[in-house]
Protein backbone atom coordinates (compact mmCIF):
# COMPACT_ATOMS: atom_id res chain seq x y z
CA UNK A 1 0.00 0.00 0.00
CA UNK A 2 2.37 2.38 0.73
CA UNK A 3 4.76 1.78 -2.47
CA UNK A 4 1.65 2.66 -4.55
CA UNK A 5 0.98 5.72 -3.20
CA UNK A 6 4.43 6.21 -2.71
CA UNK A 7 4.94 5.83 -7.06
CA UNK A 8 2.57 9.06 -8.46
CA UNK A 9 4.09 11.38 -6.15
CA UNK A 10 7.31 11.68 -6.63
CA UNK A 11 8.44 8.98 -9.20
CA UNK A 12 5.56 9.71 -11.96
CA UNK A 13 7.40 11.98 -14.58
CA UNK A 14 4.85 11.47 -17.52
CA UNK A 15 1.08 12.52 -18.20
CA UNK A 16 -0.99 10.38 -16.09
CA UNK A 17 -3.01 8.14 -18.91
CA UNK A 18 -6.02 6.58 -16.79
CA UNK A 19 -8.26 8.79 -17.29
CA UNK A 20 -7.88 9.13 -20.82
CA UNK A 21 -7.76 5.10 -21.26
CA UNK A 22 -11.31 5.16 -19.39
CA UNK A 23 -12.42 7.76 -21.82
CA UNK A 24 -11.34 6.07 -25.07
CA UNK A 25 -12.50 2.36 -23.28
CA UNK A 26 -15.80 4.06 -23.24
CA UNK A 27 -16.10 5.16 -26.75
CA UNK A 28 -14.91 2.15 -27.89
CA UNK A 29 -17.47 -0.02 -26.32
CA UNK A 30 -19.98 2.71 -27.57
CA UNK A 31 -18.98 2.05 -30.88
CA UNK A 32 -19.00 -1.91 -30.73
CA UNK A 33 -22.18 -1.34 -29.62
CA UNK A 34 -23.82 0.51 -32.09
CA UNK A 35 -22.39 -1.13 -35.66
CA UNK A 36 -23.40 -4.28 -35.02
CA UNK A 37 -27.31 -3.46 -35.12
CA UNK A 38 -27.35 -2.22 -39.31
CA UNK A 39 -27.91 -4.79 -41.29
CA UNK A 40 -26.70 -3.13 -44.60
CA UNK A 41 -28.23 -3.90 -48.25
CA UNK A 42 -24.86 -3.74 -49.35
CA UNK A 43 -26.31 -2.40 -53.23
CA UNK A 44 -26.35 0.87 -54.56
CA UNK A 45 -30.19 1.73 -55.89
CA UNK A 46 -31.81 4.92 -56.94
CA UNK A 47 -34.65 5.54 -54.75
CA UNK A 48 -38.06 7.07 -55.79
CA UNK A 49 -38.35 10.57 -54.69
CA UNK A 50 -40.85 11.87 -52.39
CA UNK A 51 -42.08 15.29 -50.90
CA UNK A 52 -43.18 13.89 -47.36
CA UNK A 53 -40.82 11.36 -45.60
CA UNK A 54 -40.27 10.13 -42.09
CA UNK A 55 -36.85 9.56 -40.21
CA UNK A 56 -36.12 5.71 -40.12
CA UNK A 57 -33.06 5.47 -37.18
CA UNK A 58 -30.99 2.71 -36.81
CA UNK A 59 -31.76 -0.96 -36.05
CA UNK A 60 -33.38 -1.28 -39.33
CA UNK A 61 -32.82 -4.15 -41.47
CA UNK A 62 -32.42 -3.08 -45.29
CA UNK A 63 -33.39 -4.55 -47.81
CA UNK A 64 -32.54 -3.68 -51.53
CA UNK A 65 -34.49 -4.15 -54.82
CA UNK A 66 -33.10 -3.57 -57.86
CA UNK A 67 -33.95 -2.45 -61.14
CA UNK A 68 -33.96 -5.57 -62.65
CA UNK A 69 -36.01 -7.84 -59.70
CA UNK A 70 -32.81 -8.89 -57.43
CA UNK A 71 -32.81 -8.86 -53.88
CA UNK A 72 -30.33 -7.83 -51.96
CA UNK A 73 -30.36 -8.29 -47.96
CA UNK A 74 -27.18 -8.46 -45.76
CA UNK A 75 -24.31 -7.47 -48.63
CA UNK A 76 -25.43 -10.37 -51.11
CA UNK A 77 -28.49 -11.39 -53.21
CA UNK A 78 -31.15 -13.43 -52.33
CA UNK A 79 -33.84 -15.58 -53.34
CA UNK A 80 -37.04 -13.84 -52.56
CA UNK A 81 -37.55 -17.62 -50.78
CA UNK A 82 -34.95 -17.15 -48.35
CA UNK A 83 -36.10 -13.98 -47.42
CA UNK A 84 -38.78 -15.45 -44.82
CA UNK A 85 -36.11 -17.75 -42.97
CA UNK A 86 -33.62 -14.90 -42.46
CA UNK A 87 -36.22 -12.64 -41.42
CA UNK A 88 -37.19 -14.98 -38.91
CA UNK A 89 -33.18 -15.46 -37.62
CA UNK A 90 -32.85 -11.72 -37.62
CA UNK A 91 -36.30 -11.21 -35.64
CA UNK A 92 -35.56 -13.80 -32.91
CA UNK A 93 -32.57 -11.86 -32.21
CA UNK A 94 -34.03 -8.43 -32.25
CA UNK A 95 -37.30 -8.57 -32.07
CA UNK A 96 -37.67 -4.40 -31.99
CA UNK A 97 -36.13 -4.48 -35.48
CA UNK A 98 -37.72 -2.80 -38.17
CA UNK A 99 -37.88 -3.39 -42.35
CA UNK A 100 -36.67 -1.12 -44.61
CA UNK A 101 -37.35 -1.69 -48.32
CA UNK A 102 -35.40 0.20 -50.27
CA UNK A 103 -36.60 -0.61 -53.68
CA UNK A 104 -35.04 1.19 -57.46
CA UNK A 105 -37.35 3.51 -59.20
CA UNK A 106 -37.84 1.38 -62.14
CA UNK A 107 -38.27 -2.07 -59.74
CA UNK A 108 -41.74 -3.47 -60.28
CA UNK A 109 -44.52 -3.07 -57.52
CA UNK A 110 -44.96 -7.04 -57.95
CA UNK A 111 -41.57 -7.60 -56.51
CA UNK A 112 -41.81 -5.09 -53.87
CA UNK A 113 -45.54 -6.76 -52.41
CA UNK A 114 -44.23 -10.23 -52.51
CA UNK A 115 -41.34 -9.12 -50.65
CA UNK A 116 -43.29 -7.00 -48.23
CA UNK A 117 -45.35 -9.96 -48.04
CA UNK A 118 -42.32 -12.74 -47.08
CA UNK A 119 -41.05 -9.93 -44.44
CA UNK A 120 -44.39 -9.59 -42.39
CA UNK A 121 -44.49 -13.65 -42.86
CA UNK A 122 -41.06 -13.63 -40.96
CA UNK A 123 -42.64 -11.92 -38.49
CA UNK A 124 -41.93 -8.03 -38.42
CA UNK A 125 -45.24 -6.20 -39.45
CA UNK A 126 -43.14 -3.13 -39.38
CA UNK A 127 -42.54 -2.32 -43.23
CA UNK A 128 -41.87 0.93 -44.62
CA UNK A 129 -40.70 1.52 -48.47
CA UNK A 130 -37.07 3.95 -48.56
CA UNK A 131 -37.65 6.70 -50.21
CA UNK A 132 -35.04 10.02 -50.87
CA UNK A 133 -36.48 13.61 -49.87
CA UNK A 134 -37.04 15.30 -52.94
CA UNK A 135 -35.04 18.17 -53.72
CA UNK A 136 -32.32 16.89 -51.58
CA UNK A 137 -30.56 15.74 -54.53
CA UNK B 1 18.01 9.84 -23.89
CA UNK B 2 19.49 8.48 -20.82
CA UNK B 3 16.97 10.17 -18.59
CA UNK B 4 14.27 8.46 -20.67
CA UNK B 5 16.33 4.90 -20.44
CA UNK B 6 16.94 5.35 -16.88
CA UNK B 7 12.87 5.77 -15.80
CA UNK B 8 12.04 2.45 -17.88
CA UNK B 9 14.29 -0.19 -16.57
CA UNK B 10 14.82 1.26 -12.64
CA UNK B 11 12.00 3.78 -11.52
CA UNK B 12 8.39 1.95 -13.02
CA UNK B 13 7.09 0.45 -11.06
CA UNK B 14 3.56 -0.15 -12.58
CA UNK B 15 2.12 -1.57 -15.74
CA UNK B 16 3.47 0.00 -18.77
CA UNK B 17 0.04 1.34 -20.45
CA UNK B 18 1.25 3.14 -23.24
CA UNK B 19 0.93 -0.27 -25.56
CA UNK B 20 -2.41 -1.38 -24.15
CA UNK B 21 -3.42 2.38 -25.44
CA UNK B 22 -2.27 2.06 -28.71
CA UNK B 23 -4.51 -1.04 -29.00
CA UNK B 24 -7.34 0.27 -27.97
CA UNK B 25 -6.89 3.42 -29.61
CA UNK B 26 -6.65 0.99 -33.17
CA UNK B 27 -9.30 -0.59 -32.05
CA UNK B 28 -11.47 2.57 -31.58
CA UNK B 29 -10.26 4.02 -35.08
CA UNK B 30 -11.47 0.80 -36.60
CA UNK B 31 -14.55 1.01 -35.50
CA UNK B 32 -15.38 4.33 -36.36
CA UNK B 33 -14.14 3.51 -39.67
CA UNK B 34 -16.82 0.73 -40.26
CA UNK B 35 -19.51 2.18 -37.94
CA UNK B 36 -22.04 2.85 -40.49
CA UNK B 37 -24.82 5.56 -39.76
CA UNK B 38 -27.91 5.07 -41.45
CA UNK B 39 -30.25 7.36 -41.95
CA UNK B 40 -32.86 5.80 -44.09
CA UNK B 41 -35.75 8.05 -45.34
CA UNK B 42 -39.36 6.18 -45.88
CA UNK B 43 -42.93 5.77 -46.10
CA UNK B 44 -44.92 3.56 -44.08
CA UNK B 45 -47.54 1.84 -45.94
CA UNK B 46 -49.34 -1.09 -45.15
CA UNK B 47 -49.96 -4.83 -46.84
CA UNK B 48 -53.60 -5.89 -46.51
CA UNK B 49 -53.53 -9.21 -43.56
CA UNK B 50 -55.54 -11.72 -46.30
CA UNK B 51 -56.59 -11.94 -49.27
CA UNK B 52 -58.17 -8.66 -50.83
CA UNK B 53 -60.12 -8.57 -53.84
CA UNK B 54 -60.22 -5.30 -55.65
CA UNK B 55 -64.03 -5.51 -55.36
CA UNK B 56 -64.39 -6.36 -51.97
CA UNK B 57 -62.62 -3.57 -50.94
CA UNK B 58 -64.66 -0.91 -51.28
CA UNK B 59 -66.27 0.10 -47.96
CA UNK B 60 -64.06 2.39 -46.22
CA UNK B 61 -61.36 2.58 -48.46
CA UNK B 62 -60.54 4.73 -51.33
CA UNK B 63 -59.22 2.34 -54.09
CA UNK B 64 -56.36 3.81 -56.67
CA UNK B 65 -55.37 1.58 -59.25
CA UNK B 66 -52.16 1.93 -61.55
CA UNK B 67 -51.78 -0.08 -64.25
CA UNK B 68 -48.20 -1.18 -65.83
CA UNK B 69 -48.09 1.55 -68.04
CA UNK B 70 -48.27 3.87 -65.43
CA UNK B 71 -51.97 5.32 -65.49
CA UNK B 72 -53.31 5.98 -62.58
CA UNK B 73 -57.24 5.69 -61.86
CA UNK B 74 -59.58 7.34 -59.07
CA UNK B 75 -62.89 6.91 -59.27
CA UNK B 76 -63.20 5.51 -62.94
CA UNK B 77 -61.43 7.98 -64.21
CA UNK B 78 -57.75 8.08 -65.35
CA UNK B 79 -55.79 10.43 -63.68
CA UNK B 80 -52.67 12.35 -63.46
CA UNK B 81 -49.86 12.10 -60.65
CA UNK B 82 -50.34 15.75 -59.81
CA UNK B 83 -54.00 15.07 -59.76
CA UNK B 84 -53.74 12.26 -57.45
CA UNK B 85 -53.66 15.10 -54.40
CA UNK B 86 -56.78 17.24 -55.16
CA UNK B 87 -58.87 14.20 -55.86
CA UNK B 88 -57.32 12.56 -52.59
CA UNK B 89 -58.23 15.53 -50.67
CA UNK B 90 -61.99 15.79 -51.76
CA UNK B 91 -62.60 12.30 -51.12
CA UNK B 92 -60.82 12.83 -47.46
CA UNK B 93 -63.02 15.85 -47.16
CA UNK B 94 -66.21 13.78 -47.86
CA UNK B 95 -65.45 10.97 -45.50
CA UNK B 96 -62.28 11.59 -43.55
CA UNK B 97 -62.25 8.20 -42.04
CA UNK B 98 -61.63 6.41 -45.07
CA UNK B 99 -58.29 5.19 -45.61
CA UNK B 100 -56.51 4.89 -49.31
CA UNK B 101 -56.30 1.01 -50.93
CA UNK B 102 -53.76 1.07 -53.75
CA UNK B 103 -54.05 -1.67 -55.99
CA UNK B 104 -50.87 -1.61 -58.02
CA UNK B 105 -50.22 -4.11 -61.37
CA UNK B 106 -47.25 -6.34 -60.66
CA UNK B 107 -45.13 -4.66 -63.34
CA UNK B 108 -46.10 -1.18 -62.61
CA UNK B 109 -42.88 0.94 -61.81
CA UNK B 110 -41.98 1.20 -58.05
CA UNK B 111 -41.21 5.01 -58.30
CA UNK B 112 -44.83 5.72 -59.83
CA UNK B 113 -46.23 3.89 -56.94
CA UNK B 114 -44.22 6.17 -54.33
CA UNK B 115 -45.12 8.94 -55.50
CA UNK B 116 -48.82 7.91 -55.66
CA UNK B 117 -48.02 7.34 -51.74
CA UNK B 118 -46.23 10.48 -51.57
CA UNK B 119 -49.27 12.62 -53.18
CA UNK B 120 -52.37 10.46 -51.10
CA UNK B 121 -49.77 11.61 -47.50
CA UNK B 122 -50.00 15.11 -49.03
CA UNK B 123 -53.98 14.71 -49.61
CA UNK B 124 -54.00 14.04 -45.95
CA UNK B 125 -54.20 10.29 -45.87
CA UNK B 126 -51.64 8.35 -44.26
CA UNK B 127 -53.60 5.02 -43.54
CA UNK B 128 -52.73 3.70 -46.99
CA UNK B 129 -52.75 -0.19 -47.75
CA UNK B 130 -50.93 -1.44 -50.70
CA UNK B 131 -51.68 -4.18 -52.74
CA UNK B 132 -50.69 -5.78 -56.46
CA UNK B 133 -53.57 -7.10 -58.62
CA UNK B 134 -53.00 -10.39 -59.70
Amino acid sequence: MQSRRHTPDSEDHGIDLAPMLDFVLNLLIFFIITTSFVKEAGVTVTRPEALRVEHRDSGNILIAIRENGEIWMDRRPVDLREIRSLIERLHVERPEDSAVIIADKASRAGVVASVMDEIRLGGIKDVSLAAARAGDG
Amino acid sequence: MRLRRRFHTEESHGIDLAPMLDFVLNLLIFFIITAVFVKEFALVVNRPAGIVTTAGAGTGSIPISILGDGEIWIEGRVVDVRAVRPNIERLHAVNPKNGVLIVAAPDAQTGLLVQVVDQVHLGGIYNITFSTSD
